[in-house]
C-alpha cells in the first residue's frame, strides 16, 4: 500500500481475507442456523428432497409439542436447578480458596495449587466408578444431590484458578488500609476484594454454570428416573424415542442452547473490560 | 527507629539459627487463617476426587461384578484384571483408535485454530462479526451439537449429502455417514474439531495480539511475505502457547465421551469404541467394575503422563 505497485497485492490480500472469512462464517454458523431452521419447519418441509434454509411455512408446532407434550420442560428445569446451585456453591467455595491462595504464602501452597490443576485433567471415567458405588451406598443415586456434589467439585479447579487470577490483580494496599481501620481479614475479603472482583466472579460463575449445564456422563450414570433427568440426558433419551422426528428434536436442542448462548454473550463483554483499572484510577 | 533496626537484626539472626522444622511449624501457625480459607475447596477435592481415585486403584485389583456384591465381598484377584485387559484384543483396538482419534482431532484443531486466529488478527471491515461467529460452535452444548450433526449427517434427508450431491458428488446422495466404520470415525472427528477450534482460535488470537506490529513491519521491509511472517515470526513467538494448547487438547480429546456416545455409542460394530466409551460400558453396561477400574487406571496413567508435561510447561509460563 505504501507504493502504487503494491495496490494490486492489497486487493488480492483483501480478496483472500474475505473468501476465508466467508468460509469460516459459513462453517461456524450454518449448522446452528440449520438447527434453528429445522425447529421452525413442519415435517413436510423436513423430509423433502429439496431442503430450504428459510422455512416456507414457519410453524411453532414443534415448540408447542416439545413444551406441552414431552418431559423436556421438566428436564430443562432440573438442569437449571442443578446448574444454578452448582454455580453458587462453586463460587462460594472457590472465592474463599482463591483468596487464601492469592493473599497468603503458606507452606504447602504451591503443591496444593499444582494438585488442583492436575485433578482437572483426571479422566472422569476413573472417578465415576468409585463415586457411583459411594452414591449407591449413601442412597444418593437418583437424587440431584449426587450431581451437585460432583459438579461443584469438578468446577473448583477452574473457578479457583480464575478467581485467584482476578484477586491477584487487586492491589493489596486497599485491604491493608481496611485492616488498619479495624476490619477483620474476612471483612476485608467480603467488603473490599469481592466487590472489586465482581466481574471476575461473574465470569467464573458463567464457566461453572456452563460446565454443569453441559455435563452428560455423570448425569446419565447417577440418574435414571425420568422426572429427575437433566437436559443432556433427557434430550438423549428423547432422541432415542423420536429418532426421526428431527423438528421437535431441533426445537428441544435450541431451547437447550439458549441459556449457554445468553451466558456466553455476557462473559464476552465482561472479559473484554479492564478489571481493576477502573477501581484504582477512578 | 534505631531500636526497630536492632530488633530486625536480632530476628534475622534468630531465623538463621532456628531449626527448619520449627520455622515450618511457625509458618503454618502464622498462616492459620489461610488454611481456613482453602479448607472447603480442599475437602471437596479430597472427598470427591482424590479418595475415589484411591478407591479406583483398590477396585482395579478386585473381581467386582456388581451383581455379586449382594452375596459376597468382592475378592482381591491381584493383577488378573490388568492381565485380562492386556490380552483383550478390543482393548488394543480401542487404544489404537483413541490415539488416532486424538491425533487427528488435535492436528486439525490446531491447524484450523491457527488459520482462524491469523485471519482474525488481520485488520478488515467486518472482523468483529467473524470473531463472534467463530464462537458459536463452542456455545452449543456438546449433546445438542451431537444430535444436530446426526441430523446433518442423515443419509436420506441430511443437508450434508444434499450439498455434496448438489456440487456433483452424486455417490454421496444417500451415504450413511454414521453407519459405516471409517466414515463414522471421521464424522465424529469433524464434530469434535468443529467444537474445539473456537477455544484454540481465541487463545491463539490473544497470543498474536501480543506480538508488536513493529516486528511484522520490520519483516515486511526485509521483503517477508505472509508465509514467512507466519512461519518465521508468529509461530515461533507463540511456541509456548501452542505447546500448551496442544497438550490440553490432547488430554481433552483422549477422554472424548459425549459426542462419541451420542453419535455412535461406539458403533457401528464397536468400530468407534474409544477408551472413554469402552471403560464406561465395561462399568455400567457389563457391570464389571473391577475390569472397568483397571481400564480407567490405564487411561489415568496415560493422561497423567501428558498432564505432567502440561504442568511442567505451565510452571515455566506462569508464576504461582
Amino acid at each position: 500500500m505504501r507504493n502504487p505497485r503494491s495496490g494490486h497485492r492489497a486487493l488480492l490480500k483483501y480478496a483472500v481475507i474475505y473468501v476465508a472469512a466467508a468460509a469460516v462464517m459459513f462453517i461456524s454458523l450454518f449448522p446452528f442456523l440449520w438447527m434453528i431452521s429445522t425447529s421452525f419447519k413442519p415435517t413436510s418441509e423436513t423430509f423433502t428432497r429439496i431442503p430450504r434454509l428459510i422455512p416456507k411455512n414457519p410453524t411453532l408446532d414443534n415448540y408447542r409439542m416439545v413444551l406441552g407434550e414431552t418431559m423436556i420442560p421438566k428436564y430443562f428445569l432440573n438442569s437449571l436447578y442443578v446448574a444454578i446451585l452448582t454455580t453458587a456453591l462453586s463460587i462460594i467455595v472457590a472465592s474463599l480458596g482463591a483468596y487464601g491462595f492469592s493473599r497468603f504464602r503458606f507452606p504447602g501452597r504451591s503443591p496444593a495449587l499444582i494438585m488442583i490443576l492436575g485433578v482437572q485433567m483426571f479422566p472422569s471415567q476413573v472417578i465415576i466408578i468409585p463415586l457411583f458405588i459411594v452414591m449407591k451406598n449413601l442412597a444418593l443415586l437418583n437424587t440431584h444431590k449426587s450431581l451437585l456434589v460432583s459438579y461443584t467439585t469438578f468446577t473448583l479447579p477452574l473457578t479457583v484458578w480464575m478467581l485467584k487470577g482476578f484477586f491477584d490483580e487487586i492491589p493489596r494496599e486497599l485491604e491493608e488500609a481496611a485492616l488498619i481501620d479495624g476490619c477483620s481479614k474476612l471483612g476485608a475479603f467480603t467488603k473490599i476484594v469481592l466487590p472489586l472482583s465482581l466481574q471476575g466472579i461473574v465470569a467464573s460463575a458463567i464457566f461453572a454454570f456452563i460446565g454443569a449445564w453441559n455435563e452428560f456422563m455423570f448425569a446419565m450414570t447417577f440418574i435414571n428416573l425420568e422426572e429427575l433427568k437433566t437436559m443432556p440426558v433427557g434430550l438423549t433419551s428423547f432422541f432415542g424415542r423420536f429418532t426421526v422426528e428431527w423438528n421437535p428434536l431441533m426445537a428441544a436442542s435450541v431451547l437447550f442452547t439458549i441459556p449457554s448462548l445468553v451466558f456466553f454473550a455476557l462473559v464476552q463483554r465482561n472479559l473484554a473490560r479492564g478489571l481493576v483499572a477502573g477501581a484504582v484510577k477512578g | 527507629m534505631q531500636k526497630q533496626v536492632d530488633r530486625l537484626h536480632k530476628n534475622a539472626g534468630r531465623a538463621w539459627t532456628r531449626p527448619a522444622s520449627r520455622s515450618l511449624l511457625r509458618e503454618i501457625k502464622k498462616n492459620g487463617i489461610a488454611y481456613l480459607f482453602i479448607l472447603p475447596a480442599m475437602v471437596g477435592i479430597f472427598a470427591v476426587i482424590l479418595v475415589p481415585l484411591v478407591q479406583a486403584i483398590v477396585i482395579s485389583f478386585k473381581r467386582y461384578y456388581i451383581l455379586d456384591i449382594l452375596r459376597e465381598d468382592p475378592p482381591f484377584v491381584g493383577l488378573a484384571n490388568y492381565a485380562a485387559i492386556l490380552s483383550d484384543p478390543q482393548f488394543w483396538y480401542s487404544l489404537k483408535i483413541t490415539i488416532w482419534f486424538t491425533f487427528a482431532c488435535v492436528a486439525l484443531t490446531m491447524l484450523f485454530g491457527l488459520l482462524i486466529a491469523i485471519l482474525l488478527d488481520q485488520d478488515f471491515p467486518g472482523n468483529n462479526i467473524v470473531a463472534v461467529s467463530v464462537l458459536v460452535p463452542w456455545v452449543i452444548p456438546r449433546v445438542a451439537s451431537s444430535i444436530l450433526w446426526k441430523w446433518i449427517y442423515d443419509d436420506q434427508f441430511g443437508i450434508l449429502n444434499y450439498i455434496l450431491s448438489k456440487i456433483g458428488l452424486k455417490s454421496f446422495a444417500s451415504f450413511p455417514w454414521l453407519a459405516r466404520a471409517g466414515s463414522a470415525f471421521w464424522a465424529v472427528i469433524i464434530v469434535v474439531v468443529w467444537q474445539s477450534v473456537p477455544f484454540v482460535a481465541v487463545s491463539l488470537l490473544a497470543g498474536l495480539k501480543t506480538i508488536p506490529n513493529e516486528v511484522y513491519e520490520a519483516a515486511e521491509i526485509d521483503g517477508a511475505g505472509f508465509w514467512q511472517k507466519t512461519t518465521l515470526i508468529s509461530i515461533p513467538m507463540l511456541r509456548n502457547l501452542i505447546t500448551i494448547l496442544i497438550v490440553m487438547s490432547t488430554i481433552w480429546d483422549f477422554k472424548v465421551f459425549d459426542q462419541m456416545f451420542v453419535m455412535t455409542e461406539g458403533g457401528p460394530a464397536g468400530s468407534t469404541m474409544v477408551l472413554g466409551i469402552y471403560t464406561w460400558m465395561m462399568a455400567f453396561g457389563r457391570l464389571q467394575m473391577g475390569l472397568a477400574s483397571a481400564l480407567a487406571m490405564i487411561m489415568f496413567v496415560l493422561v497423567m503422563i501428558v498432564t505432567a508435561i502440561y504442568l511442567k510447561l505451565l510452571m515455566r509460563e506462569e508464576t504461582l
